[in-house]
């Protein structure tokens, strides 16, 4: 190379990445729109709106289109058997799949509350909370290519499939209280005792013990009807269900209708394009019957979900009404450009979660196994900073202790037992309890033990991540931890691992699985949830040292509180008092065990493209009311 | 001592010449005239020292002029909605996504950048030197063996494996290999001089089965000289330009392999800054926040940059037959 050339070349980089970088950082113009917004939500205070938005009437037909972010991530295929991702329940419950109760797809509390859907109504328990008898609607036909009418048969058949661990079920332990599911998990029956078909309309669930939540449970989609001349051509094969769902709900896979119900000549349906897939495509089912219905309008002629890794490229299409909705997160320059254009502002609507944000800290693990610790943790931690790291107000409110306050139907919404100036943390009283813990001897109000110094800290790679690890560096060196920061991408696979003694993590959050705080505590809390992989109870509460060996964990296992008995206290309540019970087992985690630092109660936040008519939040799936949306044609 | 005339014509008919004389020049002196005329190659060896000095003390510096340590967040140069604000008087090079300054992070990055991009260089020479040189000389077996492995390293999917090998080492607190590599640097070091070495090894190779073969070589083998002796007194330094030549070059890619590392957000922890790291917070932000990208992009072209420019001088300096 010559000189010359070599000099042009160092001019000519810097030049162009001067001249790059400084055209990135010219404003994106926004679209000025032309919506006639009726009702907006949400603003630049962060309050949450009223979970709705309308431009216009609803109308019949169009084709509404989503922009899925990333990949589908089905954590089963999108066989609802075993799939767990809230997103496809979002499909499933809309759209496609009537369980036997199901929701009204409303925003707020009464979202959450049950109501009859394949069944007339939600039955009340006999034989003291041990009994339950669903009468199934008229009227409710499969789609192609079966075509029939649903029987209770097809929900048993549902159920024995979720039983048997060979079919994937992954949510199949809410329903071990039904008598003799165990013994199909086992291998010793091919169908669960305790469930009965007396007619095609009645099937009766008898339980071992009482759950006040056998209703809820009984909405998830794994619960819905799968009819067994399909089922039986995927007996043993998880996950291959999903790209030949057949729907019993408005809207089916396109090209159900192409395929034949006959094991051997069962073709995947061209809807959903697999596994590493990137689209599915819902067409109306010919064989549902609006008259059954009562809460969903299904409105447009076809739904189109489309996978695309990158979310500014989503966003952008919502903005040009490309898409008309999105399954992604806005990032926070996002929000800010919805949040400050006045036309913009009424597309963006921030809806409850369900959901929290937490640090788990691991109660066998040093510093972490003194209370003591743990309680300053949540004491010095700024949650305010946390909450502008992901993007201010707008997509979350402050966590002031384990589950939401709208899953107590508002309850404990002032209870907050680390309560700071300005939810910044407050030093004064992280170093008081700092200064009565064992690795405090010399009452400084800082950890000074070695095991304060270099603490593992398990994080992942998004990048909300690199925005808290800094603030919550800070913090922890205000109460004399530092902190080793392992930053990995899909962190949950090592946190999840209880032989890895991880004594802290900043990735976790959890969502309910339906609208009980059971959903929190069992899976979160209960010992019987500690496995070996998987594991979700990350703190290891209630740990004991048989399950520690069974799970490979070491550390400090003397003395691990549990809340097993509260839990299944609480559980068996069937109304009244159960909410006060879930509320006082909170009040107990938060002072007594402290196994977290709960932080955000995360919004769950959407932008609508320019076209759309209607959209509402469905507070049980905690995304888009797909069955009420609408699209300008 | 005078060289003697080159020749002389008789008179009677033609010229008579002078006696040419030629100052001798010692091969180093050779190479430091070739060198100097390249500006370039100057200049970017200037850089590369401004580079060393901003590593060593450019962080601490700067942290010092500022008042802003490299791991403080400050809410004011965050908005309302989290995202950061851009140059100004006290954060010249503006803030980062959590709210930390740029410009100390970015003097800070300096040092990890290079000090990944030599240390695993001269870690993957050595070895490349070690392993060139013994299948080059010896041949046979040794040279099957040494050659097939390196070039099995060379197929090897780099980034996939340093994601593995990453992961793998960074859940626990004592790393991997019984704590032989430690999670953050350590390891950032071991991926990249993994994958590095082999390149050397096959050049080291190309020149020994080269030079092996020379008159010098014979001769000392014919004086007696061991395999050793002469490995260490007849082919190595023969080496010693091309190795130093190719080090300049494997410095700026080593350096950009860090950075990629640290883009996918593994290796480097969160706490310790690398051009790598800050560009890849800026992945999100860059449309709103241009020095994210400007300042650590900026001094990553530029740094590699100068390495290049060094090492093409120092590759004509060495090398007599290249064009200038």
């Amino acid at each position: 190379m010559s000189k010359t050339v070599r000099y042009t070349a160092l001019f000519v980089a810097i030049a162009a990445f001067a001249v790059l970088a400084a055209g990135c950082g010219s404003k994106k113009k926004s679209s000025s729109g032309s919506t006639t917004t009726t009702s907006s939500s949400g603003g630049s205070t962060g309050a949450v709106g009223s979970g709705s938005y309308d431009n216009g009437s609803p109308a019949k037909g169009g084709v509404y289109r989503i922009g899925w972010e990333a990949s589908f991530g089905f954590t089963n295929n999108f066989d609802p058997t075993g799939e767990y991702l809230g997103n496809a329940w979002g499909l499933y419950s809309n759209l496609m799949l009537r369980s036997l109760v199901g929701y009204k797809h409303q925003p707020g509390a009464a979202g959450n509350e049950l109501i009859g859907d394949l069944s007339t109504d939600v039955p009340t328990p006999t034989d003291g909370g041990l009994t339950y008898t669903y009468t199934l609607r008229s009227g409710i036909k499969f789609a192609p290519p079966v075509n029939r009418v649903v029987t209770s048969k097809d929900v048993a058949y549902a159920m024995n499939r979720l039983a048997n661990p060979k079919d994937g079920g992954q949510y199949s332990f809410y329903y071990t209280v039904i008598k003799g599911w165990d013994a199909v998990a086992n291998g010793k029956a091919t169908s669960v005792s305790g469930i009965t078909t007396p007619d095609d309309k009645t099937i009766v669930f008898h339980l071992t013990k009482a759950a006040g939540d056998f209703n809820l449970r009984m909405s998830m989609p794994a619960t819905a009807p799968i009819p067994p001349e399909i089922g039986k051509c995927f007996e043993g094969k998880p996950g291959d269900y999903g790209r030949d769902v057949i729907s019993n709900g408005p809207y089916m896979l396109k090209g159900s209708d192409a395929v034949t119900a006959s094991c051997s000549a069962l073709k995947p349906m061209s809807g959903y394009d697999g596994a590493n897939g990137n689209h599915i495509t819902l067409v109306r089912n010919p064989n549902y019957d609006q008259s059954t219905d009562s809460y969903r309008k299904n409105y447009p002629d076809s739904f189109r979900f489309v996978v695309n890794s990158n979310a500014d490229d989503i966003f952008a299409k919502v903005q040009a009404g490309q898409l008309e909705d999105e399954v992604s997160s806005p990032a926070p320059k996002t929000v800010r450009a919805y949040a400050t254009d006045p036309a913009l502002k009424p597309r963006m609507i921030p809806n409850v979660g369900d959901r929290t944000n937490y640090f788990t800290m691991n109660l066998t693990q040093a510093p972490f196994d003194d209370v003591h610790v743990r309680r300053a943790m949540n004491w010095i931690v700024d949650k305010a900073a946390l909450q502008k790291a992901w993007g201010g107000p707008i997509p979350g409110s402050i966590a002031t202790h384990i589950v939401p306050p709208v899953l107590y139907n508002n309850g404990l919404a002032e209870y907050d037992p680390y309560s700071t100036p300005n939810n910044a943390g407050d030093q004064a009283k992280a170093a008081a309890e700092m200064k009565q813990s064992k690795y405090d001897p010399g009452k400084t109000g800082k950890c000074t033990a070695s095991a304060c110094k270099g603490v593992l800290v398990i994080a992942d790679t998004r990048g909300v991540d690199t925005r808290m690890i800094p603030i919550l560096e800070e913090d922890a060196t205000k109460i004399g931890l530092t902190l080793k920061v392992r930053s990995i991408n899909g962190a949950y696979t090592t946190i999840q691992t209880p032989a890895k003694n991880i004594p802290f993590s900043e990735r976790p959050s959890w969502g309910k699985d339906y609208a009980d705080p059971y959903t929190f505590f069992a899976e979160l809390f209960d010992s019987g949830a500690i496995i070996k992989s998987g594991n979700t109870n990350y703190s290891l509460v209630g740990l004991t040292p048989a399950i520690a060996s069974k799970v490979g964990a070491t550390g400090n296992l003397t003395n691990v509180p549990t809340i097993d008995p509260d839990i299944n206290a609480c559980s068996a309540k069937l109304s009244g008092d159960r909410t006060a019970c879930w509320e006082n087992l909170d009040k107990k985690l938060m002072t007594t065990v402290v196994p977290w630092v709960p932080y955000l109660w995360p919004n769950n936040v959407f932008i609508v493209g320019p076209k759309v008519t209607h959209w509402n939040y469905d507070q049980f799936t905690d995304g888009p009311a797909f069955s009420s949306v609408s699209v300008k044609g | 001592m005078a060289n003697p005339p080159e020749f002389q014509i008789s008179s009677g008919g033609a010229v008579a010449l002078q006696p040419v004389i030629v100052a001798r020049k010692s091969p180093s002196r050779l190479f430091w005239e070739r060198f100097r005329q390249d500006k370039a190659a100057l200049a970017g060896a200037v850089v590369i020292g401004i580079l060393i000095l901003i590593a060593i003390f450019g962080g601490p510096l700067a942290e010092k002029i500022t008042g802003h340590q490299q791991n403080s967040t400050y809410s004011q140069m965050t908005d309302a909605y989290g995202v950061p604000f851009g140059p100004n008087g006290q954060f010249w090079f503006g803030a980062d996504a959590a709210g930390r300054d740029l410009f100390v992070r970015t003097m800070y990055g300096a040092r990890t950048s290079l000090f990944v991009g030599i240390v695993a260089s001269g870690i993957a020479v050595l070895i490349g030197l070690i392993v060139g040189l013994t299948a080059g000389f010896f041949g046979g077996i040794a040279d099957t063996l040494l050659s097939r492995a390196a070039d099995v390293l060379l197929a090897v999917p780099q980034i996939l494996i340093a994601v593995g090998v990453v992961a793998a080492c960074s859940t626990n607190k004592n790393g991997c290999l019984g704590g032989l590599l430690q999670p953050g640097l350590t390891v950032v070091i071991a991926v990249i001089t993994i994958f590095s070495w082999s390149y050397i090894a096959r050049i080291v190779r190309g020149y020994t089965l080269s030079l092996r073969e020379k008159e010098f070589v014979e001769s000392a083998r014919a004086a007696g000289a061991g395999n050793v002796r002469i490995l260490a007194t007849e082919i190595l330094p023969n080496l010693i330009g091309p190795l130093i030549v190719y080090s300049t070059l494997l410095i700026p890619t080593n350096i950009l392999f860090e950075a990629a590392l640290s883009y996918l957000g593994l290796g480097i922890p969160a706490d310790q800054a690398s051009w790598g790291s800050i560009l890849s917070d800026a992945q999100q932000l860059y449309d709103v926040a241009w020095w994210l990208m400007l300042f650590p992009g900026a001094f990553l072209i530029v740094t590699t940059l100068a390495f290049n420019l060094l090492g093409d001088g120092l590759r004509d300096a060495f090398d007599v037959r290249s064009e200038r």
